[in-house]
């Protein structure tokens, strides 16, 4: 049964990195050398040593818009096993968060990672919260072990885009 | 050109009544807020600056994140000193400023101006810096007035949390003759802005430096009116060294205007040479007249000229050459002229008295009949002037062409 709705949650789903707007997007308490391209971005996520490192304490803030309305549905993180994220909650179209209002608003999921989590299963979310997503926070609260830093691998964004006008495809309709 | 939201905290308290700087640490601290200001506008047009007290009342913030530099200047004036200096509460009271700014898009940035001692201890500053720095906020740190034990070791650790990849700075500023302003303009505070902060800057400097309250306006005053006094007299002075930079080359002009003329009467010479037959033919009816002496002047004059007329007429005559040996022919014949004398006049009928080469001339004219009874009574006025044995000459070649 949880395999069958397991797959159907997976059957049309791909992969929303290429929707992200760029430009926009930020990651509070990084560290610099280790950012959040190295997480995000498809060539260097596959790379298991290039890891996005928080800086200054354990939490980390990534704000991603999208260029378009999206529904999400699942969401992989993939970590080392002591640093690797615990517990993350997910903002749906909330704008520039920071660490002081983080705790102003309740979350619209969260999710505690476990081992398997961390090599890769996805975390299903929940579905109702993330029909119409124009940018997504993912707030890194505390890792494995406690420690000071924590270490990401891979951060992979499974859903649908909605069905949006694309305005490149307009024309102009002539008034005769 | 780093778009930049700045808060600059400002240390009002008691210590700032001290004269070490001059006039008042005070004024001197006024002063710094001023010209960081004025360069932070202008490095960005779309930067703002906001201002907040740190001592007095409590922490009082003047002024939010703006980008007019009128309103910043303005709440400058009217300050009192008193009470006591709140670093902690100073620095966090500017990062909620800064959180609320309204282009998101800005970096942000604190400056704090420390003159008093320091009552915090290390670790809570160090934590205020690493607060800081996980929301990527900048700080730079002027250490400047009381000199207290261990001030500059916590204002160091302070830094220290906060920065990342060095954009935050620390300056410590002894009492000494010179503004606390000028020594702030060649630090990173003001050079980390990167080229147009330092452009003006720099333009402060100078007028400062050579000035001071030269301007006859007190600055601490009417602080606008000695700025825009003191850019207008740079941009008087560079104006002036343009003037008279003008002024030289044109001075330099006349004498090159003798040497130009004779080298462009010959390439008048030449190109009636080169050109079409017709306008040599014309060239020499001119020469007939007054122009000729003129003519021959320039050539005498360029004659003497070696440099520059020689190596036109040579060039020109080579070019010549190649085309035409008729017009070579009279272009070697013009030069020997130049050489001879001056009076044209004889030589230039000598020439025509050649009635071969001015038959041949008239030959390659585009579109010009020799049987032409124009072009015939043309050439009878012409003959007229030389011999009869010419005369005769002519017509028959004439009618063999």
């Amino acid at each position: 049964m949880s395999a069958e709705s397991a797959s159907a949650i997976h059957r049309n789903q791909v992969d929303l990195s290429d929707f992200i707007d760029w430009s926009g997007v930020e990651c509070l308490n990084q560290s610099a050398a280790h950012s959040l391209p190295n997480a995000l971005k498809q060539g260097y996520r596959e790379d298991d040593g290039l890891l996005l490192e928080s800086d200054a304490d354990e939490q980390l803030l990534i704000y991603i818009p999208f260029t378009q309305v999206v529904k999400l549905y699942a969401l992989v993180v993939k970590g080392p096993e002591e640093e690797g994220p615990k517990t993350v909650k997910l903002f749906s179209n909330r704008e520039h968060m920071g660490f002081s209002n983080v705790n102003d608003f309740p979350p619209s999921d969260t999710a505690v990672l476990s081992e398997d989590n961390l090599k890769g299963k996805p975390v299903v979310l929940k579905y109702v919260k993330f029909q119409n997503v124009r940018s997504l926070t993912i707030f890194i609260e505390d890792n494995q072990s406690g420690s000071d830093i924590t270490k990401v691998q891979k951060i992979v964004l499974h859903g649908t885009t909605v069905e949006t006008t694309d305005m490149k495809g307009l024309k102009k309709v002539e008034d005769h | 050109m780093v778009l930049e939201a700045t808060m600059i905290c400002i240390d009002n308290s008691e210590w700032m009544r001290n004269g070490d700087y001059s006039p008042s640490r005070f004024q001197a601290q006024a002063d710094a807020v001023n010209l960081i200001c004025g360069a932070k506008t202008q490095s960005n047009p779309e930067n703002t600056v906001g201002v907040l007290t740190m001592a007095g009342k409590g922490v009082r913030v003047l002024v939010t994140p703006t980008s007019d530099l009128g309103k910043i200047l303005a709440c400058m004036h009217g300050l009192e000193i008193g009470g006591e200096m709140n670093l902690a509460a100073g620095i966090q009271v500017a990062q909620l400023a800064l959180k609320h700014r309204q282009n998101k898009k800005q970096q942000q940035r604190i400056i704090v101006f420390a003159g008093s001692p320091i009552k915090h201890d290390k670790k809570l500053l160090e934590m205020i810096g690493r607060k800081l720095k996980k929301n990527s906020v900048a700080l730079d740190i002027v250490d400047f007035g009381e000199e207290d034990e261990g001030k500059p070791e916590k204002l160091e650790a302070l830094l220290a949390a906060v920065n990342n990849n060095d954009t935050s700075h620390i300056v410590h500023v002894p009492p000494s003759p010179n503004a606390l302003s000028d020594v702030l303009i060649s630090t990173p505070i003001f050079t980390g802005d990167g080229e147009g902060g330092s452009g003006y800057a720099a333009a402060a400097a100078a007028a400062a430096a050579v000035s001071g309250f030269d301007l006859g306006v007190d600055p601490s005053l009417d602080p606008e009116l000695a700025l825009a006094l003191r850019v207008s007299m740079e941009e008087e002075r560079a104006r002036q060294e343009a003037a008279a930079k003008k002024a030289a080359e044109e001075a330099a002009k006349p004498e090159k205007g003798g040497e130009q003329q004779p080298s462009s009467q010959d390439a008048t010479m030449t190109e009636g040479a080169s050109g079409s037959a017709s306008e040599a033919d014309n060239k020499k009816d001119d020469l007939m007249d007054d122009e000729n002496a003129l003519l021959q002047q320039a050539l005498a004059m360029s004659m003497d000229d070696t440099t520059s007329g020689h190596d036109v007429r040579d060039t020109d005559m080579s070019e010549a050459a190649t085309d035409d040996p008729d017009l070579a022919l009279a272009l070697q014949l013009s030069v020997q002229e130049g050489d001879k004398d001056s009076s044209g006049q004889t030589d230039m009928s000598k020439l025509l008295a050649d009635q071969s080469f001015v038959s041949s001339i008239i030959a390659s004219l585009p579109g010009v009949d020799p049987n032409d009874p124009s072009v015939k009574d043309l050439l009878a006025s012409m003959q007229n002037q030389s011999q009869k044995k010419d005369e005769d000459k002519g017509p028959n070649e004439e009618e063999k062409q």
